[in-house]
């Protein structure tokens, strides 16, 4: 929704829910959406576990944002 | 071409001789085991055998509601479907609805599309859970759903069906598939089927349709999302039974309390009887109930439920389970005999989601 309001997006998720984000995709007639991925499980990290992990999805956030989401 | 056909009655034996439809298809029909079984093939099930659907039997159930194939019962924004009357009249029949039931089930199926109830969340979400119709007004006797004895157990057609009615729904035609779009970590049983009516006769207060605002003679489903459900025995007292209520809302591993989502008690005859006897008010009961259901910021931190350190302040601080005693849900259902009540604590983190208020059940 964002991205057809012409805000780029880039949905971070962990990748269990790899396969639900995938079914919402092609629900929304979006199957080639992408998304950046991280291992599971998210909630039980420390601050300092969170801000590694952040670190490390940077440089994917900024590739996604450079090349875009599919028309 | 030869095509499989259903046979207009499951327990039909398999003709021996061939038809032949009107666009030249050779139809070979098949017995009513063998339909079951493309049914499960298919994935059009819930696990269970369903009855396999032709035009007459949906036809009977358009007809009993008043609807045509088309029309639109509700629209869901967030799966991108518009379930059509025709849908729901194929999952009542493979759920094993009697056509009568019809407007219990169309009315049932325009809640899920309540924006409050935030289906998306109530459906798709880890907590897993069922979603509980209840059904008031006199629309529950004459179709003879349950009010009383073994309220949530088997037996009973019209609750077991109105309740599968609406899964198979999220399954077929809202695509909530295990696993997939459904992210339960456990789920409940109650997610097979869950359907009750309010039982109305013996009532200590106003009927719940009748508490929001409808009339006695209106006949209403409302629906809530259950994860939990605990039993509470007490045959002593009114007041010993607020604790043991406000206790049941306020466990401290409750998916609900930091964020005080409200719940929901299903009040058995005998507990009715004996709040009806107390001569307390259904608002000061609630308030007892919620006054009942304290805990320390201090208990809430040491369970890992609220962060940071411990202070003194905290040890005499006290999270109510809910953050509003108006927004107790009290329904009396369940059996006549025994002093056990079913307590629900909210369902999620999500506050106000997951209820619905009272939809009017049109009937023809």
């Amino acid at each position: 929704m964002l991205e057809k309001a012409g805000i780029p997006t880039v949905p971070v998720i962990t990748d269990e829910f790899t396969s639900t984000a995938r079914e919402m995709a092609d629900l929304w007639g979006v199957p080639e959406f992408r998304f950046v991925t991280m291992p599971h499980p998210l909630s039980n990290l420390s601050t300092a576990e969170l801000e590694q992990r952040a670190n490390e999805l940077v440089d994917k956030v900024i590739e996604l944002l450079q090349t875009g989401q599919p028309e | 071409m030869i095509k499989l056909q259903m046979s207009n009655q499951i327990d039909q034996k398999t003709n021996e001789t061939n038809s032949i439809a009107a666009n030249g298809d050779v139809c070979i029909p098949i017995s009513a085991s063998e339909q079951i079984e493309i049914c499960f093939a298919r994935g059009w099930t819930d696990g269970l055998p369903v009855v396999p659907a032709n035009r007459s039997l949906v036809n009977a159930m358009l007809d009993a509601c008043g609807l045509h194939a088309d029309d639109v019962v509700a629209t869901m924004p967030s799966r991108k479907v518009a379930v059509t009357a025709e849908k729901v009249a194929i999952n009542a029949v493979m759920a094993g609805c009697k056509p009568e039931y019809m407007p219990v089930v169309v009315a049932a199926v325009k809640g899920l599309a309540v924006p409050e109830f935030v289906l998306h969340h109530v459906a798709s979400g880890l907590s897993g859970a069922s979603i509980m119709v209840i059904v008031n007004g006199p629309i529950a006797k004459k179709l003879g759903i349950n009010s009383s004895n073994n309220i949530f157990g088997p037996g009973v057609r019209a609750n077991a069906t109105i309740g599968r009615t609406l899964r198979l729904i999220l399954l077929h035609c809202l695509r909530y598939t295990p696993g997939v779009s459904d992210r339960a970590v456990m789920g409940n049983p109650g997610k097979y089927t869950c359907c009750i009516a309010e039982h109305e006769e013996d009532h200590p207060w106003k009927p719940w349709h009748v508490e929001q605002g409808f009339k006695p003679t209106d006949s209403t489903v409302t629906l809530i999302a259950v994860t939990s459900m605990m039993q509470i025995w007490n045959d002593v007292g009114h007041e010993q039974l607020m604790k043991c209520f406000g206790d049941a809302l306020s466990f401290l591993g409750s998916i609900a309390i930091v964020e005080q989502t409200p719940g929901t008690i299903i009040l058995c005859g005998e507990h009715a009887q004996m709040l009806r006897a107390s001569g307390w008010s259904k608002d000061r009961i609630r308030e007892q109930i919620v006054a009942h259901s304290g805990r320390t910021i201090a208990e809430l931190k040491r369970a890992g439920r609220v962060d940071g350190e411990i202070t003194a302040a905290d040890e005499n601080a006290v999270h109510f389970a809910m953050d509003a005693a108006e927004r107790l849900m009290l329904i009396c259902a369940g059996s006549r005999v025994g002093t056990l009540s079913t307590v629900i604590p909210g369902w999620s983190m999500e506050n106000g989601a997951g209820r619905t208020p009272p939809i009017l059940i049109q009937e023809r």
